[in-house]
């Protein structure tokens, strides 16, 4: 059996059993996406995964990217990855028909663009980041921007980035000061740096479409003032030739992990001669930019989630074969060693990571359903999904990024001192672990966006709704004996967020914005264990219908296994929840009082 | 060309760990994972690259229960034209001369010009385009990784032989081959040709709707039976090394070492 990244079984389980996803194909919208097309997308992506991605996993980590002579050189199999992830629809998976796109729902997107993740994570983001892009331009671009430049990053043979940071603004976007002068009709001379651009310039393709944040000349200060172009490295005429567009390379980073994927830094108009387009109306560009970026968020909870479940099953393979030690109360030192899968904190070590990939899977797909339904119903229940949507997002890119670190941790923890050695895959899954909750926004900024913005907007409407849909599945729970302890656990740790929430809104009241958002990285995590907690009964209880029915003893082993790492979280994570809330309602605001000079020594 | 290719579902073996069921008539298949078999999946993509340079169809067909049809779809989406499923009581247990003998008959229903099978799959027999062939009365050629047409009536065809060698050959049409792992690269599915297929209807075929008789196939016309499934035990001098790269390496040069194949 060749290396196992993810599982197929538990993903049909998510997608099929829990959360019904067939059941959109009723909708006109998604009507040619029924389950025997969906079986067949989830075998066609991990035949890709397994045979285009993952053969180069290592490689791809050992040779990254190099700048020669302006450009830059990539794994000479990107190109390949890009021209098949366009042809098969890849990239243009969840664009209408109308721009030649597939009407894919993203349930079944996220799923497939996990399954690349797991399988190499730098080789499956040069596809995803010509998908956001393109979207960006599909969504508030011209007819004739849209004509030029989607087909083509569809197609995969030119790539698209998003391109904001740059070395005075990275998460303070307002401060960003890349200029844009009006040369007239949607026509803008582009002058300035940005940094930090994922594939921001490689051999793998034709041409490199960044979607970037600049200020017309004259615009209002801070974040009001900025406005979307489109800033192609080369430009084509009306011939299609292509012309230099005076994009200039000026580094590529070298990174602790996530290397095979090059992260540049850019400079534009050194010849004064780099053209913009803009996207949409002037000043709204940041507007626009954050209309895409839950897509984006819940793309970097799936790559956070499929490097911990790589790591997982790479543990859990050595797990069973690599044999130390005896039981604990065997004396005997002539029986045989036994594997260490058998030692009981070998157990403890699968299964926080098994609680933590599957219960990470289970919310990006459900968030991923939230998305789905919002583009398909309308009024009352359009608005609830929209706000599900918006409340979760954070929550669905942070908790698998710093959870999913120290999941793969654990991975590593399993193999001992091979584990530190590149002999087997975990320092690489480690080391690229590490990206996820840095870009698409720290995790500071998840912390601030969900207690500063998603918690209070609209009178806390999307945070009754949630309370709504986890007290559902309390509700459900709370009559099945073996459930009922944990549903009552979720109950009670329902309240405690209930209360973290009240009291830190009366802190904003009664003390000011920063006391009040100073913990929000905390409230983040807090919130997170219990939307995980959430997601951890939902797939329980799934799991005990499926087991009152008749099923192989292989079906049998399965849903045990849920309903033990369900048990897992509830008992080893969920309690975390209690030293979160006392801190998060202490009286003091020790961080904000502490004198910036006491840091000296 | 009308082109007629016979595939079979088989357990995926990257994606299942093959042991021997309990009663040790056949491997253990509660929760297996199936797919494609991988020489088919081959033969699928040539007739589609001949139909792409010499026009017509492909039609892909295999013998099986309703789990079978999945298979069909997914050859369908990556650019066969049609899919017939070949599905009845009758048909289990058939050994190779019993699958042939169905083929044959769906194979008469229309005017193929060429047939192609996989070099072999999952029960490593090898043996259904050869019988086939025969039961057609049809030139044959196995291990094919090579065609090039000549024209209407003639391919020129390269075979795999011993020691890596190669043999051409000309074949007349219509024939049946067999055709070997590594002939071509065989495409990817993508969501595009899934959305295509994911609907239409697969006609499926019967013992009579072919005119088959039920006793000239499956169990009853079988005249080869699986009669035990065992892993072989481990004979003497034969050494199993086990553990990680590392330690396998160490015991190695340690057995070399004390059986004197390295100084």
């Amino acid at each position: 059996m060749a290396g196992k990244f993810f599982s197929m079984r538990n993903l049909k389980f998510l997608l099929y059993e829990v959360f019904d996803c067939p059941a959109l194909a009723g909708y006109d919208y998604y009507s040619q996406h029924n389950r025997k097309a969906v079986d067949m997308v989830l075998a066609a992506a991990a035949k890709m995964a397994g045979d285009l991605l993952w053969p180069i996993l290592k490689e791809m980590d050992e040779h990254p990217p190099r700048l020669e002579n302006g450009r830059v050189k990539v794994h000479a199999d990107v190109k390949k990855i890009l021209k098949e992830a366009g042809a098969g629809g890849w990239i243009g998976a969840h664009f209408p028909a109308e721009l030649d796109g597939e009407q894919m729902p993203l349930m079944v997107g996220s799923a497939a663009r996990f399954i690349f993740a797991a399988a190499n994570y730098s080789g499956a983001v040069y596809a995803d980041l010509c998908a956001g892009a393109a979207h960006l331009i599909a969504a508030f671009g011209s007819p004739r921007l849209i004509a030029t430049y989607v087909p083509r990053m569809l197609s995969g043979s030119w790539q698209g980035t998003m391109a904001l940071t740059e070395p005075q603004a990275g998460s303070s976007l307002s401060d960003i000061v890349t200029s844009a002068a009006p040369m007239g009709e949607g026509v803008y001379r582009i002058k300035g740096q940005k940094i930090f651009i994922s594939a921001g310039d490689h051999d793998g393709a034709e041409n490199v479409v960044h979607l970037m944040l600049a200020k017309i000349e004259g615009a209002p200060p801070g974040a009001r003032g900025i406005s979307l172009f489109v800033v192609p490295k080369k430009r084509p005429d009306a011939s299609g030739y292509l012309a230099d567009n005076d994009v200039t390379v000026t580094a590529v980073y070298h990174k602790l992990g996530y290397r095979g994927a090059p992260i540049t830094e850019l400079s534009m108009g050194e010849k004064n001669d780099c053209i913009g387009y803009l996207v949409g109306e002037p000043h709204q560009g940041l507007k626009y930019m954050f209309q895409m970026m839950n897509e984006a968020r819940l793309g970097v909870g799936l790559g956070a989630t499929a490097i911990a479940s790589a790591a997982y099953y790479a543990a859990l393979e050595y797990a069973k074969a690599r044999t130390q030690g005896r039981k604990i109360h065997e004396k005997d030192p002539n029986l045989p060693q036994i594997p260490i899968i058998e030692h009981a904190d070998v157990k403890r070590m699968l299964l926080f990571q098994r609680a933590v990939v599957e219960g990470s899977l289970a919310l990006l797909l459900q968030c991923s359903l939230y998305a789905d339904l919002e583009k398909i119903t309308q009024g009352e229940e359009k608005e609830r999904n929209h706000l599900l949507l918006e409340l979760l997002t954070p929550v669905a890119k942070t908790y698998p990024s710093e959870m999913g670190i120290l999941s793969v941790s654990a991975g590593l923890q399993c193999f001992g001192g091979y584990g530190y050695c590149d002999d087997f895959p975990l320092e690489q899954y480690y080391r690229d672990a590490r990206i996820h909750p840095i870009h698409e926004g720290t995790t500071a900024i998840q912390g601030m966006d969900l207690l500063g913005r998603k918690v209070v907007m609209k009178d806390g409407q999307a945070f009754l709704l949630f309370a709504g849909e986890v007290d559902r599945v309390i509700q459900a729970a709370q009559d099945e004996p073996m459930l009922a302890p944990l549903s009552e656990k979720l109950r009670e740790a329902m309240t405690r967020l209930q209360n973290v929430t009240l009291h830190l809104g009366r802190k904003a009241r009664t003390e000011g914005v920063e006391p009040f958002l100073a913990d929000a990285v905390l409230y983040l995590e807090l919130f997170g264990i219990i939307v995980i907690a959430w997601q951890w009964l939902l797939q329980a209880q799934t799991a005990r219908l499926a087991l009152a029915k008749n099923c192989s003893q292989g079906e049998m082993n399965f849903y045990q296994g849920k309903l033990f790492a369900c048990r897992y979280f509830f008992g080893y994570e969920l309690p975390k929840t209690l030293g979160l809330a006392e801190r998060l309602t202490a009286a003091d605001n020790l961080t904000v009082e502490m004198p910036v000079n006491c840091f000296g020594d | 060309m009308e082109i007629l290719v016979c595939v079979k579902r088989v357990p995926d073996t990257s994606e299942n760990e093959i042991s021997v069921a309990g009663d040790g008539k056949d491997i253990q298949r509660d929760d297996l994972v199936y797919s494609v078999n991988e020489w088919d999946n081959y033969a699928v993509e040539e007739a589609i690259q001949i139909v792409d340079r010499a026009g017509g169809n492909v039609t892909v067909v295999t013998v099986g229960g309703d789990d079978s049809e999945e298979i069909l779809r997914r050859e369908m989406a990556m650019g066969a034209n049609n899919g017939i499923l070949l599905k009845d009581d009758a048909f289990e247990g058939s050994d190779g001369k019993g699958i042939a003998t169905i083929l044959k008959a769906v194979a008469q229903k229309s005017k193929y010009d060429l047939i192609l099978t996989g070099a072999q799959a999952d029960a490593g027999a090898a043996q259904v385009g050869g019988m086939l062939a025969a039961m057609m009365d049809l030139p044959y050629a196995s291990l094919v990784n090579k065609i090039e047409i000549i024209d209407d009536k003639k391919l020129k065809i390269g075979r795999e032989i011993e020691g890596g060698n190669q043999e051409m050959n000309e074949i007349n049409l219509p024939c049946v081959l067999s055709i070997q792992t590594g002939i071509n690269e065989p495409r990817y599915v993508g969501i595009r040709g899934i959305r295509k297929v994911a609907s239409v209807e697969i006609p499926t075929y019967g013992a009579g709707d072919l005119g088959l008789a039920a006793s000239a196939v499956g169990v009853a016309g079988a005249k080869v039976k699986k009669i035990d499934y065992f892993v072989p035990v481990l004979g003497d001098g034969a050494e199993m090394l086990e553990g990680s790269n590392e330690e396998i390496i160490a015991k190695l040069i340690e057995l070399l070492k004390a059986k004197g194949g390295l100084k």
